[in-house]
């Protein structure tokens, strides 16, 4: 690869201490490689419905700023998104629309319900409001607040991330049912 | 609606309230604290509304509600209460008509027709309570789910009562609507393919 003798901080353990300059290769595991680009360049897919939404513009902005984890290209398509953060209520009359937008997600695929309405129905204890998206869709992480501090989302980023390297590349999320 | 006259002092301030009881017998609502309140029959309440729109400038229909009065206290008569609540922005007035609806019949008239964003609040009504209105052109759930069973702010609406819903209402017959009214042919009913210019 290069000829520098040390790895920049961001490479995994695994990773740097393989990087010599001896010979200028590396020899490690495909896992290890594509985990390391995966979790640094989350794409992710912002589901806001509600106030938590207002908080993950907080978490996007420069002051927090989710690009220094490698998750700022902020797409609004599905399929070009590998990370749905759902920040806000989800009523039924949405949670068909969530629904959709997952499965049109390409696999790998990991899902953080941000703050207490995603993750429970959070005080909507009603005829109206989906207590918890996991009715409907898998979460990865849960964020807890209402609504969480930016660097709990943060937080939940690097959860992510440290699932993410834990992962086989030939893992599949989901399997079909019928 | 221009040539209303303008209410400014006193004695005209209170000449839509006399013409409401002399006209359309209405009977003021002693229980409700609000600007001016008055209980009107259903059959004279598309007319006094229209008065009210057209010779005593109440311009603005600030929202059509129900009110449930099941286990209510203080209330023996019917079940529901249609309300209808004006404003005038002329004099700044506020003037709200209610009409007394049965649980048996649970039916009014609808005024879409009177004011354009009545077609949006009778659908609310309708949803939420169950009360329908009668000539409304597309009574269909404005807020609820499309398949939500029963209507949810009933006081007997069971409170922990949950359904499962499904279907993605994609909303094509006000979008054709919509697009007819721009121009478009609508192909296929009901089919997002199904629209061209
Ligand atoms: S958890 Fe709180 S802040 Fe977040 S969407 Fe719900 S009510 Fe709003």
């Amino acid at each position: 690869m290069s000829d520098e003798t040390t790895a920049p901080a961001s490479i995994p353990e695994e990773l740097s201490q393989q990087f010599t300059n001896e010979g200028g290769f590396l020899a490690t595991k495909l896992d290890t490689v594509i985990n390391w680009g995966r979790s640094n360049s989350l794409w992710p897919f912002p589901f806001g419905t509600a106030c938590c939404a207002i908080e993950f513009m907080g978490t996007v902005s420069s002051v927090f700023d989710l690009s220094r984890f490698g998750a700022e290209l902020v797409r609004f398509s599905p399929r070009q998104a590998d990370l749905l953060l759902v920040a806000g209520t989800i009523t039924y009359k949405q949670a068909p629309i969530l629904k959709q937008i997952y499965d049109q997600m390409c696999e790998p695929k990991w899902v953080v319900a941000i703050g207490a309405c995603a993750s429970s129905g959070g005080f909507y204890d009603c005829y109206c409001t989906v207590p918890g998206i996991d009715h409907i869709i898998p979460v990865d992480v849960y964020v807890a607040g209402c609504p969480p501090r930016p660097e709990a989302i943060l937080e939940s980023l690097v959860q992510i991330q440290n699932k993410i390297g834990d992962e086989k590349v030939s893992t599949t999320h989901v399997e079909a049912s019928s | 609606m221009s040539d209303a006259p303008e209410t400014t002092d006193v004695e005209d301030k209170r000449a839509d309230q006399d013409a409401l009881e002399s006209r359309f017998q209405a009977t003021p609502d002693i229980h409700d604290s609000w600007d001016a309140s008055f209980i009107v029959t259903a059959d004279v309440l598309r007319d006094a509304l229209i008065a009210l729109r057209d010779e005593f400038a109440y311009n603005v229909l600030i929202d059509i509600t129900t009110i449930d009065y099941l286990s209510h206290a203080q209330h023996d008569g019917e079940r529901f209460a249609v309300s209808y609540n004006l404003k005038s922005l002329s004099s700044g007035d506020r003037i709200r008509l209610k009409v007394w609806v049965s649980e048996e019949e649970a039916e009014i008239v609808s005024v879409h027709d009177v004011w354009k964003n009545a077609n949006w609040l009778e659908r609310e009504a309708w949803d939420q309570y169950g009360v329908s209105f009668i000539g409304h052109p597309n009574q269909k759930r404005l807020l609820n789910h499309i398949d939500f069973k029963g209507h949810p702010l009933r006081k007997d609406f069971p409170v922990r009562k949950r359904q499962e819903l499904s279907v993605n209402d994609a909303m094509l017959d006000e979008l054709e609507a919509r697009l007819q009214g721009k121009g478009y042919a609508v192909l296929e009913q009901g089919s997002p393919a199904g629209v061209k210019a």
